[in-house]
């Protein structure tokens, strides 16, 4: 339909439009890149320049399935070890080929920083074994090994240019992405530009601009003066407008990300099940969606988003009722509610949600204040178990259950590395380890399954909804397809007419 | 500018107390000064319009209860009314809870005013007790005291906000003794300024001669007669207050919902700008207009308290 | 005159040396640690624990803030915790866009100001004083926020004269300069009537009055240069606050300057950014404030026999 419109409307105004030929793409996002260096940050801004400028081993596509990469093909060769080939001919940015020490050298880099090497702690070693042939060993059998490779944190960096810029690294980026960086105005905007020599071919726009909009509103008029061409994560209530211009439209996908309502499930009245289970009860998490996210998300009954490997789609979410909520905090021992506070930062729509839920629990005689804490000090507080709720999102970047689910409920995860409801379940341990280490992708989504049922009936976490990605875009650009976890590849992009 | 918050709030205004002179030149404290000052006040109609105004303000903040109820209309939510324009249910409109508008308004005044005051009293104690030690003693203490003031005014406001509030929570309390602090420098050097004119002064040279203790002369005299360019920098400062508030609001640190406080509700609003406009313009309005209010007041009673000024 | 400069320049030392021992203790005290910040919310223990070792965040307070001072004697403010770049090429690569935005904003400020204070005090209590006075004061009433955002959404969107934010070419500064202008504009108009109807009530202005000089000649040659002296420190002020940044203003435009740098860096915990932002910030101020008072010199020569 979009594409119609488009062809339609270049059609009408092709006149004058052929005079000047669009060569930049302008994309508009909330916040600056911190570096470049895939190994130096974990953050959605950096990692959305990033993918443009590097590519991993391997790729999921739109249904998340793995598939080739810089490797052409991958095979096991007993259940610790798999072995990688590389595509020959692959140049980097800085003129470099493509080697199997390049590929060695970025997996040993990324172990040996602590940004980033918990997405690849299983790695236990990488041995060359000839120019293009590179065998990945994990400590122990590693299901989501492959969906761990995809990650952005992964991008295959250059030996030779890393060691070369040094600290700058992070500010001239080499890759072997469909585009190279040219500038960084800090701030403001970076500049990319398309690789003459990228191995899935030269694009068809010669320039990408990253700008930095901080305010969704900002982003949305952006896109209506024709200022960017792509506008990220627009708020709820500019989506009508941006799907109402005749010139623009509104992208809305399903993402990794869900949004939960945690418990410290340490702290009274919350050790209690009955109480989480009549908070549970007590949320109308249509409402939420409806009100706050103008329905840009649907309610969920999973930690891990639908898309996600390991989704279990036959659970039943928890339907608001007051009487059975009241009649838990009776069996509680608690029947007139009890005073509790919520932690959430100061993200606008976790806000809202905050009040939302305080109107929702009130009727059930709890009384919630919301204490709105600074990021930093929600990620101390929450870590250390100072907090009775908090409101926080996960995304499962991998789209592997594991990625979600070990982290957030695993006893071993206590705390700051995910685990912040401080829910401790021997159960659920077990069924997290076994999954973990079986590369049976059968064997593995079962036993996902088993854990979502019990966490379902527990709540350590009420997982409020899942949400949507929008993305407001210019007609005349063509071929943009979102990626679930957020970091979209502008390969393949391309201006109508 | 006030509302950036990038260094202290009313800095702007720093220069407008009166000069030293013109304190030199009050009298001590008299009663027919004050009745004088009120008498000159009376005949500038700006400053009446002002003080009207915030009568009406301080009279909504009293009777907030009487005008809607708290736990029913103001906090409580109606999510299939959200964000409706201006109509004869609700006067001003709801916002995005569905929640009146006008209600919360009205009683925004009783948080925004006690934001605006209290901050202000707690600088003017701090600031004007720092002030007062700083200009009556002088020498190696006052050096050290407004060399401290110095470093605070160097230090972005927005810095200390967000410090005090990540480190004691955000609630009402702390906002304002974030906003309090940043504007003490201010207030100490308003303060020191008048002292040093005053002290010397024969009056107090005779309650030195009389045996009365430092303490006494800083409180009974010095004082009372350094209150006007403080008086006036208070109204200017309550502004300020409300204004920085706001724009705390704009950056997440303001107060804890549901409490309606005008510059929450103008900042939470900003993103329906476009859709619901009645969500930010009535907050704005309301704040401009007590600012305004302010404003004249602190003007005519600068002109009024300073008699070079007499008609 | 030499010697004056050298005191205020001397003087500059200990407030500095204060200013960055207070923020470097909040940056230390207040809670957030930078390494989670920057391992995000879902780092392991371990990770967090290693990388507070690599930053040096172990070491006690005082070592921590010696190697601070150590290092930016020499002109080394250090890296940045989150992009790891150098702190003063991330300042210097900012702090133009601020610059000529608080410069623009402050001749806006004064051309509408000192006019406008002029007329409103020459005609004291009459209806043009009233009206601009309301003018200036609604100037500085108004949520500048607001103001950004109106502008936007009737320049940029509905009249799509100008870019509706971030700094592309010249037309992206007017509506970010106005928007800052307005404040600084409203406090300089008070301050100039304010101060010209005292300088009107001298005795040498009646004398050059009773002399029968024409009164636009008394009010340019004779008023306007005594009262122009508090305007000047005003000005001058504004000037200086304007250049800390204006964090609204440049949120509300996506406008890349150095106040947001330095709100980002404080959420980040950021503390070598911070810091070399608010030193930085500092001695610009406090520069600012000696050239006003220098200013003051060629303006009325007898303050400039004190700095002897």
């Amino acid at each position: 339909m979009a594409v119609g419109m488009a062809v339609v409307l270049s059609a009408c105004g092709g006149a004058e439009e052929a005079v000047k030929v669009k060569d930049t793409l302008v994309v508009g996002q909330g916040a600056d890149a911190k570096t470049l260096d895939p190994h130096a940050t974990n953050d959605q801004p950096s990692s959305r320049v990033a993918v443009q400028i590097y590519s991993q081993l391997v790729e999921t596509d739109k249904d998340m399935n793995i598939v080739p990469g810089l490797a052409e093909s991958w095979k096991s060769l007993d259940d610790k070890t798999t072995q990688f080939v590389l595509r020959k001919g692959v140049k980097f940015h800085n003129g470099e080929e493509l080697k199997a020490s390049d590929v060695k050298f970025t997996l040993e880099a990324m172990i040996a920083s602590p940004t980033v090497a918990h997405i690849v702690s299983a790695i236990d070693s990488v041995d060359i074994v000839d120019e293009y042939t590179v065998n990945v060993i994990t400590k122990e059998p590693f299901g989501p090994l492959l969906y761990h490779l995809t990650h952005t944190a992964a991008s295959i960096l250059n030996e030779k240019a890393v060691k070369a810029a040094g600290d700058a690294y992070g500010q001239q980026p080499v890759g072997t992405g469909p585009y190279q960086f040219v500038d960084w105005a800090v701030g403001d905007r970076i500049t990319l530009k398309a690789f003459d020599d990228y191995y899935g071919g030269k694009q068809a726009i010669p320039n990408v601009v990253f700008r930095n909009i901080p305010e969704g509103t900002n982003r949305a008029i952006a896109l209506e003066t024709g200022e960017i061409d792509i506008g990220y994560d627009l708020e709820p209530i500019d989506k009508d407008t941006v799907r109402n211009k005749e010139n623009l439209a509104l992208v809305e996908e399903e993402s990794f990300s869900v949004a939960y309502l945690g418990f410290n499930t340490q702290k009274a009245p919350f050790d209690n099940v009955k109480v989480r289970q009549a908070i549970s009860y007590a949320i109308n998490a249509d409402d939420i969606v409806e009100a706050v996210l103008m329905g840009a998300g649907a309610p969920s009954s999973s930690p891990i988003g639908p898309k996600v490997f390991g989704y279990n789609p036959e659970i039943d979410r928890y339907q608001q009722n007051f009487d059975k909520a009241r009649e838990l905090l009776a069996e509680a021992g608690l029947p007139d509610g009890f005073k509790t506070t919520i932690w959430t930062n100061d993200n606008p729509t976790r806000v809202q949600i905050a009040q939302v839920l305080q109107a929702q629990l009130r009727q059930i005689g709890i009384d919630m204040s919301i204490e709105v804490v600074e990021w930093g000090a929600f990620l101390d507080g929450t870590s250390r178990g100072n907090h009775d709720m908090f409101i926080l999102g996960w995304v499962t970047v991998t789209g592997d259950a594991d990625y979600g689910l070990y982290a957030l409920f695993n006893s071993a995860t206590h705390g700051g590395a995910g685990n912040r409801s401080f829910y401790s379940n021997a159960e659920v341990d077990q069924l997290l380890n076994q999954a973990r280490t079986s590369i049976d992708a059968a064997e593995r989504k079962e036993l996902y399954g088993k854990v979502q049922v019990i966490l379902q009936n527990e709540v350590p976490t009420f997982s409020i909804y899942d949400q949507y990605q929008n993305i407001g875009i210019q007609k005349n650009v063509l071929g943009f397809s979102m990626a679930p976890a957020g970091h979209h590849k502008l390969r393949g992009v391309s201006f109508a007419g | 500018m006030s509302q950036e918050m990038t260094l202290d709030p009313i800095q702007g205004q720093l220069e407008k107390e009166p000069a030293p002179e013109i304190v030199a030149k009050a009298a001590p404290k008299k009663r027919s000064q004050w009745l004088e000052v009120w008498s000159r006040l009376k005949r500038d109609k700006m400053a009446m319009l002002g003080l009207v105004i915030i009568t009406i303000v301080v009279l909504a903040a009293i009777f907030a209860d009487f005008i809607a109820d708290y736990e029913t209309v103001v906090i409580a939510q109606n999510l299939s009314d959200r964000l409706q324009g201006p109509s004869a249910q609700y006067w001003l409109g709801t916002d995005e809870f569905g929640r009146d508008i006008f209600a919360r308004i009205i009683h925004g005044t009783r948080v925004s005013l006690m934001v605006g005051v209290l901050s202000v009293a707690i600088a003017i104690v701090l600031g004007g007790g720092l002030g007062a030690v700083a200009g009556y003693y002088g020498g190696k203490l006052d050096n050290v005291i407004m060399r401290v003031m110095d470093i605070f005014l160097a230090v972005p406001s927005i810095l200390l906000a967000i410090a005090i509030v990540s480190a004691l929570g955000a609630n009402l309390m702390n906002l304002m003794f974030a906003i309090a602090i940043s504007s003490v420098p201010t207030y100490a050097r308003v303060v020191r300024a008048s002292v040093l004119t005053i002290r010397d002064q024969e009056f107090i040279e005779a309650a030195r001669a009389i045996g009365a203790s430092d303490f006494r002369i800083i409180f009974r005299h010095i004082i009372p007669n350094c209150l006007s360019p403080v008086i006036v920098q208070g109204a200017l400062g309550v502004a300020g207050a409300i204004l920085s508030t706001a724009g705390l609001s704009f950056i997440g640190l303001g107060i804890q919902p549901p409490e309606p406080e005008w510059g929450a509700m103008l900042a939470g609003g900003r993103q329906y700008l476009r859709h619901a406009w009645h969500v930010t313009t009535f907050p704005g309005l309301t704040i401009m207009i007590t600012i305004l209010a302010l404003n004249l007041l602190g003007d005519g009673l600068r002109d009024a308290l300073d008699p070079r000024l007499k008609h | 005159m030499h010697r004056f400069i050298l005191k205020r320049l001397l003087l500059l030392i200990p407030v500095l040396l204060g200013v960055s021992l207070l923020v470097f203790a909040i940056m230390s005290f207040t809670p957030g640690d930078p390494a989670q910040l920057i391992l995000g919310e879902n780092a392991p223990a371990e990770a967090v624990a290693e990388l507070r070792e690599e930053m040096g965040l172990n070491d006690p307070f005082v070592l921590r803030y010696a190697h601070f001072v150590g290092n930016a004697v020499t002109g080394d403010l250090g890296q940045s915790y989150t992009s790891g770049r150098d702190v003063f090429d991330e300042i210097f690569s900012r702090f133009p866009n601020t610059l000529i935005l608080a410069a623009l904003g402050v001749l806006i400020a004064v051309v509408i100001g000192i006019p406008i204070g002029i007329i409103s005090a020459t005609r004291q209590y009459s209806m043009i004083d009233s009206g601009s006075m309301i003018f200036a004061l609604l100037g500085v009433s108004m949520p500048n926020f607001w103001l950004g955002l109106m502008m936007i959404l009737l320049f940029a969107v509905n009249l799509g004269w100008v870019p509706s934010g971030g700094y592309s070419s010249w037309s992206s500064l007017i509506m970010p300069a106005i928007t800052l202008g307005t404040g600084s504009a409203a406090i300089i108009t008070r301050m100039t009537r304010s101060s010209m109807l005292e300088v009107i009530r001298q005795d040498y202005i009646r004398t050059a009055r009773a002399k029968g000089v024409a009164e636009n000649v008394v009010i340019n040659r004779h008023a306007l240069k005594n009262a122009l002296i508090p305007v000047i420190t005003v000005i001058g002020l504004q000037f200086g606050m304007l250049l800390g940044g204006a964090v609204l203003t440049e949120t509300v435009f996506s406008w890349p300057g150095v106040g947001r740098m330095m709100v980002d860096a404080i959420r980040q915990k950021d503390t070598p950014t911070v810091l070399g932002a608010v030193v930085f910030l500092a001695t610009t101020f406090s520069l600012v404030n000696l050239f006003v008072d220098l200013l003051y010199g060629f303006v009325d020569p007898r303050i400039k026999s004190q700095y002897a």
